[in-house]
C-alpha cells in the first residue's frame, strides 16, 4: 500500500525534474512521455472493460482476480498521473490527490470497510439519482431517478443518508453489538436467532440520534413544509437499504411505517433501522450470502398521498407463447394493505402498447379501504356496497398506468414490480419500482427463439465488438450531430457513425447503441456498460443500412441485428436466471467499479473539467488524455526545447518552407533536404499527398471583388515567388506515426497534430485554423465554411470567431489516412477562401465544392471494405 | 468414411473443488445444465473424503487452498483412481505451477478468470479423450 508520504515523495521527485530557471525537458523526452500516456490510457481502458466484462455473466472469477485487477489499475493510474506530471511540469498535484482518494476508497471497500459518501445527513428526493445508492440506499436512489430523470410523479420527500445511519450506529456502539451477535449466529443460527434479534432491536429502539442527524432531520422537515406550503400531515417512513430493489429485491423484508406525524419522524427512523434485524430480514441476508457489514440502511421520508385507489403492477406478464401484457391489481384507499395482501383486489390485464386497452378484468368485492385520518395516522373505513363492487380503475387510469409501466421497464431493462397510487384529483404517483423476480422457463422458449430468429431478416451479424450483452428492441434513431441528441426519442436505439462519450447524456433514454466505428475499450463503451445498455461498436455499416424510424432488434449477445421486433429474444433474456449476481464477490466488484468506471468528466470545455472534479479512475484517465494532447500542442506552438533535434527541409515545389524534426531519426541525417516520398512519417506523407494530389494549392490569382488586397497576396504566395522568405519557418515534429505541424501561411496559422497507427484507440487528429488578412466578417465566414467541411467529414468542430478547431479520435488507420489527405487539401483550399467568400451564403457551396473535389484523393486511402 | 462408434451417453460424475464459494456457485449449475452429475466442495479434506468414498470421472480443482492444496489433492485422487481426469484452475497461474500440474498428470490447466464456455469445452475434450481411451482398450 502506498502511504500518503510515499505519494508526496514521488511528487517531489517529479518536481525536481523541472527546477526553475533550468533548461526545459527535451522535446524527445516529452514526446516519449506522451506516447507512454497513450499506451497507458489504452491499457487502463482495456482493464476497465475487462473488469466490466466480468459482470456480464460469461466469466467465472474469484476474489483474487478482483484484488489483482484493482492493484494493476491503481498502478497504471499512478504512472499515468506521473507521466503527465513530467509533461506538464508538475501542475497536476490535485490529480495525485484525486487518485489517492479513489485508491483509498477501493482499499477500504476491499477490506470490508465501506466508504460512506460524504453528504449532508439528509438529501431531498430532488437531489437523488440512480447512481446514488451508496448514499441514499437502493430504493430512494431509484425513486430519485424516476422523479428527476424519467420525470415520473413521485411523492415529495427526503432520505436520511447511509452516512447519517453509520453515525447513528457508531454513536450507540451498535456495530460492536451486532458483530458479537453475528458470532453467536455463526455458531448456532437457529438457537440464537430470536434472542440476537431482540437484543439488537431493543438497543436500536432505545438509541439516541447524533446531534447532526437531529438537526438535519428538523431542517429537512422544515424544507419539505416549505415546498408544500404547509407542514405535511403525515409521512411514510421507509427502508432504503443498500442492495434493496437492486439485483436482490428484499421485497417485504424491511419495515415501512406509514401515517407518521412529522413530530415522530425520529422514532419512525429507529423503527425502520431496527427492522433490518427482525429474524426474517436477518436470516434473508445471511441465506443470500450478505456479510453483516453490508447491512446498511438509509431511511426515506415521503409525504403520504391521500389515495383514492392504489395497487401494484407487473410490467411484463407473459400470457401465452405469443401474447404478453401488463398485469395491474388495484383496490380502494392506501397502498400498504394491498401490498401485504390484506385486501382483495381487482385484476386487470392490459396490452403492452399504446393505448394500453384492457384485455381482461376481474372485479373483486372490496368492502373496506385504509385511509388517512384527519388528525394523523391511518384507519380502515367501510365502503358503500355499490363502491365495494365497482371497478376501481377506468380505461383512462389503465392507460396512464400502461405508459408508466412501459417507461419503467424500458429504462430498467427488466420487468418491474411497481407500487402506485392515485389521488382524488386523478394524479398518478409511483411509490416504488423494483426488478421483478421472474419465474419463467427459458429452456421452454428455446425452440421458439430458433424459429423466430430463422424467420427474421438478418440485417448484419458478427460485425464489430459487443460492448454490453443484452437485447435491444425498438426504433432506430440515427445521430449525426450534437443537435440530434436533443431530440432523441425515449426508448430508441442509437445509431451513430462513431462512438462518443457525449452519448452518455441520452443513454438513460436509449434501448441500445450501434456504431460504425469505435472501440470496446473506449470511454463511451465504459459508460454504456455502466448503463447496462446493449451496445455493439465498430459494425462498419450501421448508419448506411439503418434509417431513423426502422424497427430493429439488436441481439448484443449473439451479435446479430434483425429487421423488425423479435419478441421471443426479449422473453428469453427476461427469464434468464442470474444467481451469480447474488454472490458477495459480484456485489463487491460492482461496488468497486462504481469507483472506477463512471465518467463524470464528459465535456472537456465544461468548467468542471478539472483534476479536482475527478471522482473515478475513468475521470482521471479521461482528463489526462485530453490534457496530454493539449500540453503537446501548446508545447510545440511555443517551440520550446526543440533545439536538441536536428531539422531537415522538405523538398517541394510548393512554397511551404517546411522544416522537419524526426523524433525517430538517429541524428545521423545532417540537415539538407528531404523529398516528400522519403518522409518516415505516415501522417505527414498523407497530408502532403492530399495537398499536392488535390491541386488545391491554387496558384492562379482568384477572381476577387474590388477593394480586397487578396489578389496580390495570392500572387505573392505563388510558386517560388519573392514572398517566400516572408513565410518564416514552418515546422513539423514527426515520428513514424506522429506529426505535429505548424504552418504560417501568409496571414493565417494552421496547426495539425496527428497520431495515426494500427491501434485505433490511440489515433487522434487535431486541426486548428486561425487568422487571415481580410476583414473579420470574411474570416468568420471562412471559419464557418471550414467548420462545415470538417463537420461533414465527422470531425467534432468548434468555431470561435475566426478560430476553427476540429478533432477526431479513435478512427481506424484507413480513415485516418483519408482524413489527413482531406486536411492536406484543406490547407491548400483555405488560403484564399476568405476572399472568395464574398457573400454570406457562399459558405455552403464552397464546402460542397471542396468535398466533391477532395473525394477522389481521399477515396483510395479508405478501407476498401467500407467503399466497395 | 465411417464415423467412430459413440459410447452410450451416461451421466458423467464431476467433482468441483474451490475454496471460493463464488467459483463453485458458478460452475455447479453450469455443469448440471450440461448434463453432469456434480458434487461441489469448498474444503479439500471433505472433497477428498467424498472422492475416496466414491471416485468421480472428472475433477476440477483449485490450486491454492488452505490445508491440502490443489497439487496434493491431485496426487491423492490420482492415487485412488489413476484414470480420473483432472483439470486445475487457478488465479495464480505461473509456468512452474502449470508444469508441476502437468507433471502430476493434470489434463489441463486453466487460469482464472475464465469463461464458462471455455471450461465446458476443456471438460468436453477431456471426456473425448477418456472416451477414446476406453474404446482403445
Amino acid at each position: 500500500m502506498q502511504s500518503a508520504m510515499g505519494v508526496l515523495g514521488r511528487i517531489g521527485q517529479a518536481l525536481r525534474l523541472a527546477p526553475r530557471g533550468k533548461a526545459p525537458v527535451p522535446f524527445v523526452v516529452l514526446f516519449k512521455k506522451f506516447k507512454s500516456i497513450l499506451e497507458r490510457n489504452n491499457r487502463i481502458l482495456t482493464l476497465m472493460a475487462d473488469m466490466g466484462d466480468k459482470l456480464g455473466g460469461e466469466y467465472v472469477f474469484d476474489r483474487r482476480y478482483i484484488e489483482a485487477a484493482c492493484e494493476e489499475m491503481a498502478d497504471q493510474i499512478f504512472k499515468l498521473v506521473s507521466d503527465l506530471s513530467i509533461l506538464n511540469r508538475c501542475r497536476n498535484v490535485p490529480l495525485f490527490t484525486a487518485f489517492e482518494t479513489v485508491r483509498q476508497e477501493i482499499a477500504d471497500e476491499l477490506a470490508g470497510r465501506h466508504h460512506f459518501p460524504d453528504t449532508a445527513p439528509t438529501l431531498p428526493l430532488s437531489a437523488l439519482r440512480a447512481d446514488m445508492a451508496e448514499a441514499a440506499g437502493g430504493k430512494f436512489a431509484m425513486l430519485g431517478e424516476l422523479k428527476n430523470v424519467l420525470q415520473l410523479p413521485v411523492p415529495d420527500g427526503f432520505v436520511i443518508t447511509t452516512g447519517a445511519f453509520a453515525a447513528f450506529m457508531a454513536k450507540n456502539g451498535l456495530p460492536e453489538l451486532i458483530a458479537r451477535q453475528t458470532e453467536r449466529l455463526d455458531a448456532d443460527e437457529e438457537g440464537a436467532l430470536a434472542e440476537a434479534s431482540a437484543t439488537v432491536r431493543q438497543r436500536i429502539l432505545a438509541a439516541s440520534l447524533p446531534k447532526s442527524l437531529s438537526r438535519g432531520l428538523a431542517e429537512a422537515l422544515a424544507a419539505l413544509a416549505g415546498r408544500l406550503g404547509r407542514p405535511p400531515r403525515s409521512l411514510a417512513v421507509r427502508s432504503s437499504a443498500w442492495n434493496e430493489d437492486g439485483e436482490t429485491s428484499f421485497a417485504g423484508q424491511y419495515e415501512s411505517v406509514i401515517g407518521v406525524p412529522p413530530s415522530q419522524a425520529a422514532e419512525a427512523f429507529k423503527r425502520v433501522v431496527a427492522g433490518a434485524y427482525t429474524p426474517e430480514a436477518w436470516l434473508y441476508r445471511r441465506r443470500r450470502g450478505f456479510r453483516e457489514h453490508e447491512a446498511v440502511m438509509a431511511v426515506g421520508c415521503q409525504v403520504m398521498i391521500d389515495s383514492v385507489v392504489s395497487g401494484g403492477l407487473y410490467t411484463y406478464a407473459p400470457l401465452t407463447r405469443k401474447e404478453e401484457g401488463i398485469f395491474v391489481s388495484a383496490a380502494w384507499g392506501l397502498c400498504a394493505p394491498i401490498m401485504s395482501g390484506e385486501l382483495d383486489t381487482d385484476s386487470y390485464l392490459i396490452g403492452r402498447r399504446a393505448p394500453f386497452a384492457s384485455l381482461s378484468r376481474e372485479i373483486a368485492h372490496k368492502p373496506q379501504a385504509l385511509a388517512l385520518r384527519p388528525e394523523g395516522g391511518t384507519a380502515y373505513t367501510d365502503l358503500p356496497p355499490q363502491k365495494a363492487d365497482a371497478p376501481c380503475l377506468a380505461e383512462a387510469d389503465l392507460s396512464l398506468l400502461g405508459e408508466a409501466a412501459v417507461s419503467l421497464e424500458k429504462y430498467f431493462k427488466r420487468p418491474q414490480d411497481v407500487e402506485w397510487t392515485i389521488d382524488a384529483a386523478g394524479r398518478l404517483y409511483i411509490l416504488q419500482s423494483r426488478p421483478m423476480v421472474f419465474h419463467g422457463d427459458p429452456a421452454r422458449r428455446t425452440g421458439a427463439i430458433d424459429a423466430a430468429t430463422e424467420k427474421a431478416e438478418v440485417l448484419f451479424s458478427g460485425r464489430g465488438d459487443v460492448v454490453q450483452r443484452g437485447v435491444a428492441m425498438g426504433t432506430a434513431y440515427v445521430v449525426r450531430g450534437d443537435a440530434d441528441l436533443d431530440d432523441f426519442p425515449f426508448g430508441a436505439i442509437l445509431i451513430a457513425h462513431h462512438t462518443s462519450p457525449r452519448f452518455s447524456r441520452i443513454m438513460p433514454r436509449a434501448q441500445g447503441i450501434l456504431t460504425d466505428i469505435g472501440s470496446p475499450a473506449g470511454h463511451m463503451a465504459a459508460v454504456a456498460r455502466e448503463f447496462r445498455l446493449p451496445t455493439v461498436v465498430g459494425c462498419g455499416l450501421a448508419t448506411r443500412l439503418l434509417e431513423t424510424g426502422d424497427e430493429i432488434t439488436v441481439d448484443a449477445t449473439q451479435n446479430v441485428v434483425y429487421r423488425g421486433l423479435v419478441k421471443e429474444l426479449r422473453y428469453f433474456e427476461l427469464t434468464e436466471e442470474a444467481v451469480y449476481e447474488d454472490s458477495y464477490e459480484y456485489r463487491l466488484l460492482r461496488r468497486l467499479l462504481k469507483k472506477i468506471t463512471p465518467l463524470n468528466l464528459v465535456d472537456p470545455h465544461a468548467p468542471g473539467f478539472t483534476p479536482a472534479s475527478c471522482r473515478t479512475y475513468h475521470d482521471i484517465t479521461r482528463y489526462i488524455h485530453e490534457q496530454a494532447v493539449a500540453e503537446l500542442v501548446a508545447f510545440s506552438e511555443n517551440r520550446r526545447g526543440i533545439l536538441d533535434a536536428s531539422a531537415r527541409k522538405l523538398r517541394t515545389a510548393l512554397p511551404l518552407n517546411l522544416s522537419i524534426i524526426d523524433l525517430d531519426g538517429d541524428g545521423s541525417a545532417q540537415g539538407g533536404e528531404i523529398a516528400p516520398e522519403a518522409l518516415p512519417s505516415l501522417p505527414l506523407r498523407e497530408l502532403l499527398a492530399g495537398l499536392t494530389g488535390s491541386g488545391m494549392w491554387d496558384t492562379d490569382p482568384v477572381p476577387v471583388d474590388m477593394g480586397s488586397f487578396m489578389a496580390s497576396l495570392t500572387r505573392t504566395l505563388g510558386m517560388g515567388g519573392p514572398g517566400e522568405e516572408k513565410l518564416g519557418r514552418n515546422l513539423a515534429v514527426v515520428s513514424n506515426e506522429y506529426m505535429n505541424l505548424n504552418l504560417h501561411l501568409g496571414y493565417h496559422f494552421i496547426l495539425i497534430d496527428a497520431y495515426a497507427g494500427e491501434v485505433v484507440n490511440d489515433n487522434s487528429l487535431y486541426f486548428r485554423f486561425l487568422g487571415g488578412v481580410t476583414d473579420f466578417d470574411r474570416r468568420s465566414r471562412r471559419a464557418r465554411c471550414i467548420g462545415k467541411i470538417l463537420e461533414r467529414a465527422d470531425f467534432r468542430v468548434e468555431i470561435h470567431g475566426d478560430l476553427v478547431v476540429g478533432r477526431i479520435k479513435k478512427v481506424d488507420l484507413p480513415a485516418m489516412r483519408a482524413k489527413l489527405r482531406l486536411l492536406g487539401g484543406l490547407v491548400g483550399f483555405t488560403r484564399q477562401l476568405d476572399v472568395r467568400l464574398g457573400r454570406e451564403d457562399d459558405a455552403h457551396c464552397f464546402a460542397t465544392e471542396f468535398l466533391t473535389a477532395i473525394a477522389a484523393v481521399t477515396e483510395d486511402a479508405h478501407d476498401p471494405a467500407r467503399n466497395p | 468414411m465411417t464415423q467412430p462408434e459413440t459410447p452410450e451417453p451416461r451421466k458423467r460424475r464431476l467433482l468441483i473443488l474451490d475454496d471460493e464459494p463464488i467459483v463453485v456457485k458458478r460452475l455447479k449449475p453450469a455443469f448440471q445444465k450440461a448434463g453432469y452429475d456434480v458434487e461441489a466442495f469448498t474444503d479439500s479434506q471433505e472433497a477428498l473424503a467424498a472422492f475416496e468414498n466414491n471416485p468421480a470421472d472428472i475433477v476440477i480443482t483449485d490450486l491454492k487452498m488452505e490445508g491440502l492444496d490443489g497439487i496434493a489433492f491431485l496426487d491423492r485422487v490420482k492415487a485412488v483412481s489413476p484414470d480420473v481426469g483432472v483439470i486445475v484452475i487457478t488465479g495464480f497461474a505461473t509456468l512452474e505451477t502449470a508444469k508441476e500440474s502437468f507433471h502430476k498428470g493434470a489434463f489441463d490447466f486453466v487460469a482464472k478468470p475464465f469463461k464458462l464456455a471455455d471450461i465446458l469445452d476443456v471438460v468436453g475434450r477431456l471426456e473425448a479423450r477418456q472416451g477414446t481411451r476406453r474404446h482403445a482398450f
